[in-house]
């Protein structure tokens, strides 16, 4: 595959360094700063390209018109969504991927079409409701075709769900649990299949059932 | 109009002590308080200290009730970055962003803003004025 890497950052040289080992990978890393481009490619060679990775007239130099896989990782959202724009709509290269600083400009980057956005705050964010006991529907990643999301929902004692077979559970609809994992062995589950608390289940879940589910798994106390 | 600028550089600051006297309301927003001193004795709007797409700048600055939304600063991708986002968060019927790249102003165009290009419009009258009759 051919890949674009826009930023030469920490996220982006950590990057090119994992791609440049796999085999079959043509990679391109695009720096903006003269100097940090020029530290670079005493380093890693060709690969990197001194440019602006939002010019048109660049990314066409670069090749991003063959890109299988277009990706912005620079500390400005501006431009990780202008870049990937670009290289989508002008030069239809394949998937485009942005990294997201602030958490909140996630959706407009959905919104606006940029095949998958990663940010970091996000999925910190993610473990720490992981670790609190009320966060029991943890959303993992949306799925980008069917806007469904894969969700960890945690079973807490005293809960609605604790005890009760998967298949008497109501559960909201467009709810499908995958997984049941108990003492860190994964199951797939049967409607048979009962749930106990300390369970971890992966659920494919749509967004307007996560206060349902939420409510299914909760103790009695978060109920009031 | 309700009219939320961004950018409160030469352009900025003239157009919106130009909206204002018209009649509109303008709020202006800028990272540089200082920039503001380029406002106009007769500017009557509001001016905000801030980023031009941190959402709380531009909830506070009226982006909500806003008809149009300009983008006016020196970076092509921060603009681009506010105009989608008042355009496609905030539902602005107008947005309107200022990109020096013409081709990306060109792109952008096509997908849904305002867009205008100094470098086209510079180089547009460098040749007339080079080419004009005396």
């Amino acid at each position: 595959m051919y890949i674009v890497v826009v930023g030469a950052g920490t996220v982006g040289y950590a990057l090119a360094l994992e791609l440049q080992a796999m085999a079959d990978h043509e990679v391109v890393l695009v720096e903006r700063d003269r100097a940090r481009a020029a530290e670079l490619r005493e380093e890693l060679g060709e690969m990197v390209v001194h440019g602006d990775g939002t010019e048109v007239v660049f990314l066409d130099s670069v090749g991003t018109r063959r890109a299988d896989v277009f990706i912005a990782v620079t500390g400005d959202d501006g431009t990780n969504l202008v870049s990937c724009q670009v290289a989508k709509h002008w030069f239809k290269a394949g998937r485009t991927i942005a990294r997201v600083n602030n958490p909140h400009n996630e959706a407009l980057f959905r919104t606006l079409g940029i095949d998958s956005t990663v940010s970091a705050t996000g999925a910190i964010m993610a473990q720490i409701e992981v670790s609190l006991p009320e966060h029991t529907v943890v959303p993992l990643m949306r799925l980008k075709e069917s806007g469904m999301e894969i969700a960890d929902l945690h079973v807490i004692a005293g809960s609605a769900a604790e005890g009760r077979a998967v298949r008497s559970l109501d559960l909201p609809p467009d709810t499908v649990i995958s997984l049941v994992i108990t003492d860190g062995v994964p199951r797939i589950p049967t409607g048979e299949t009962v749930l106990a608390a300390g369970d971890e289940v992966i659920a494919v879940i749509s967004q307007s059932s996560e206060a349902a589910l939420r409510k299914l798994m909760s103790g009695p106390e978060q109920e009031a | 109009m309700n009219i939320v600028i961004m950018g409160c550089g030469r352009v900025g600051s003239t157009l919106a002590t130009r909206l204002a006297t018209e009649g509109h309301h303008v709020a202006i927003i800028d990272t540089d308080p200082y920039s503001f001193r380029r406002l106009g004795s007769e500017f009557n709007g509001e001016r905000f200290v801030g980023s031009g797409y941190d959402d709380h700048v531009l909830v506070a600055a009226g982006i909500k009730e806003a008809d149009a939304f300009m983008a006016l600063t020196q970076g092509d991708n921060r603009n681009l970055l506010a105009a989608q986002i008042a355009k496609h968060t905030f539902g602005v019927p107008t947005a309107v962003a200022r990109v020096y790249d013409p081709f990306r102003g060109e792109l952008f165009a096509h997908l849904g803003l305002r867009t205008f290009s100094p470098t086209n419009i510079g180089a547009e009258m460098a040749y007339d004025a080079l080419t004009r009759e005396q």
